[in-house]
């Protein structure tokens, strides 16, 4: 490659972390040194299981860098069975014969929040995480990138690992934001528009006039959302917001890293967001989304706000705002899951969580549970409408119940209405 | 124990569409155990596959296969399964199924050359997936050489470990001069 050629993101972001230290262009095989690893409730696997069963008789021997590896228990905290408790000691054994400096053990959150919250990823570095969703660090300009559990082993040892640059798309949000928050509804009516594999192992850029004006809430939903429409990376540029971001959350320095005007990508995709519908993700696919209007009347029995797409403040919010001196509607299972303790703090300061109690909502735990069957389970022949990120058959339980995803509003509305309404049912000004 | 990526397979396939989730081939959520987990893997699209799979099937399927969880598709290779072929594969499933040395195959077009049911014949060092009903056939991607690697150790893990060993030799070899 010629030193002057244009470079994405993705192909700048490869290029630093190359061993070699040479650039490298969408399609090319490197092995990568790596910024930051993190691990959650799987992280005994890497450390142990896989350990020995590759041959390390007693376990992983050593790590990388002690102050690079982020341990966080956070679908398991609380414990919610004897066997995560034995889990959780086991991993507690191991940080601390490993040397393992940043271990989150008794604090319950979504592991991705946490990482945020507490300045553990920064942008232009290299950051990955035995997690699907550890896509969601590309808010803040950082690489974030899902591995699996065999993939952490190699990384815990070295600190470095193989990767396939990606080729990129951009995604071109343009409009304004609205009062309310609809990341959700962008992403999904772009998985109901180009499908649930429309960034199939690429990077997505976003890009647009809607971008500087999308709070780093909105931005992480849409980031975090990147996996369900197949992608490597998904990452916002870097801007004031960001600056400020990570400046209240850490001194450690760090390098943003921005496209070249030039740079090439494979796709581009436009959305006009003033145009958009509200919409819903139909059982049991991503990509199954219908404008809400067309379920409209779906009796609900649970409603769910919550993890690491929609669990923020401004998702928290949204439904305190529509619930405020009403009351769920009658039986209605209406669950709010803050995406961590720093943004369940910040939820009961602005007095969000008073506002929720007395609608008659239940306020659970931070952490990853609600969009998993771990906490509120449905039975056969029930539906749920959700903010949380997949509506996958048996996703909450019975594998005769419909899981709807949602934005916060919709979900709100609907915990309200007892049923699927549009929107501007509840809220006026729509 | 390496995986040999050479060794021809032949086996009777079996058919699904596209976006075959992980929660669906690993429903470990439901099912904590392997045993338990080969009773009940993919039983959300074809109640009848975990009956009826036997040792040398294929599984063919669509676009995206493996999307959502990152979940590693051990249970497949538990219940028989020899290869797995698809149009294409989410990219976590896809990096599972490598790191722990499972066979699995980009063939972009496989689905319009067999049906369920049918057999087919991957030769990997040809490149070549056939149907030898119908003497249909198209190429798959063969894989750089980086990742033959990891097939040929038996898996990541089992790389690491490699290198581990190989580390530790040079450090205590430059230790003792």
């Amino acid at each position: 490659m010629k030193p002057d050629m244009s470079q994405t993101v993705a192909e700048k972001l490869f290029s630093r972390h190359n061993l070699t230290g040479k650039p490298v262009r969408a399609g090319d095989i490197l092995e990568a040194r790596i910024t930051g690893a993190m691990m959650h409730y799987h992280a005994n696997e890497p450390m142990h299981d896989l350990a020995v069963q590759a041959g390390f008789k007693d376990g992983l021997p050593e790590v990388w860098d002690r102050d690079r590896i982020y341990v966080l228990l956070d679908h398991h905290q609380p414990t919610l069975s004897q066997k995560q408790a034995d889990e959780n000691a086991l991993i507690r054994r191991e940080v601390e014969r490993l040397g393992i400096r940043c271990f989150h053990d008794s604090e319950p959150g979504i592991a991705h929040q946490m990482m945020a919250d507490y300045g553990l990823m920064r942008p232009g570095e290299l950051v990955v995480g035995n997690d699907s969703h550890t896509i969601s660090y590309g808010a803040l300009n950082c690489g974030g990138v899902g591995i699996t559990r065999a993939d952490m082993l190699y990384v815990l040892l070295f600190g470095e690992l193989w990767f396939q640059v990606p080729h990129s798309i951009k995604v071109v949000l343009n409009g304004s934001p609205r009062g309310y928050p609809i990341a959700k509804d962008i992403i999904l009516n772009l998985a109901g528009k180009y499908g649930d594999d429309l960034a199939g192992n690429m990077s997505i850029e976003y890009t647009g006039s809607l971008v500087p004006q999308l709070s780093m809430d909105s931005r992480m939903c849409l980031s975090a959302h990147g996996v369900e429409v197949g992608a490597k990376l998904a990452l916002f540029p870097y801007d004031e917001m960001t600056r400020e971001f990570v400046q209240k959350r850490t001194d450690k320095a760090y390098e943003p890293i921005a496209a070249d005007a030039d740079a090439y990508y494979e796709k581009e995709i436009v959305l006009d967001v003033d145009e958009m519908p509200f919409v819903v993700a139909k059982p049991h696919q991503f990509g199954n989304v219908s404008p809400v209007d067309e379920v409209a009347g779906r009796r609900i029995h649970q409603a769910i706000i919550g993890s690491c797409a929609n669990g923020r403040f401004e998702d928290i919010e949204i439904a305190a705002r529509v619930l405020k001196g009403r009351k769920v509607a009658k039986g209605m299972r209406f669950l709010i899951s803050p995406a961590s303790q720093q943004v369940y703090l910040q939820c009961l300061k602005a007095g969000l969580v008073e506002t929720l109690i007395e609608a008659g909502a239940q306020v659970v735990t931070p952490g990853c549970g609600v969009c998993q069957p771990k906490v509120g389970f449905l039975s056969d022949g029930e539906a749920c409408i959700t903010s949380t990120t997949r509506n996958f058959k048996g996703r909450k339980g019975s594998m005769n119940a419909e899981i709807y995803l949602a934005g916060p509003l919709t979900v709100a509305a609907a915990a309200l209405k007892g049923e699927i309404v549009h929107p501007r049912e509840v809220l006026d000004g729509l | 124990m390496g995986f040999d990526l050479g060794r021809p397979v032949r086996g009777r396939v079996w058919k699904f569409g596209d976006s075959i989730e992980t929660d669906a081939i690993n429903p470990y959520y439901r099912y904590p155990t392997m045993e338990e987990l080969k009773l009940h893997t993919m039983e959300a699209y074809r109640p009848e596959f975990p009956r009826e799979v036997k040792a040398g099937d294929i599984l063919v399927a669509g676009r995206n296969f493996g999307c959502g969880s990152s979940r590693p598709g051990l249970v497949l290779r538990e219940v028989g399964i020899a290869a797995i072929l698809a149009e294409s594969v989410a990219r976590l499933f896809l990096r599972n199924s490598i790191a722990r040395a499972i066979p699995i195959f980009l063939a972009p077009g496989i689905g319009a050359i067999v049906k369920d049911g049918e057999t087919l014949e991957i030769d990997y060092p040809a490149g070549i997936v056939r149907n030898p009903a119908t003497n249909a056939a198209i190429g798959l991607r063969k894989f750089p050489p980086l990742i033959e690697d990891i097939f040929s150790a038996g898996g990541l893990p089992e790389l690491a470990y490699e290198r581990y060993l190989r580390k530790n030799a040079a450090h205590n070899a430059s230790g003792s001069s």
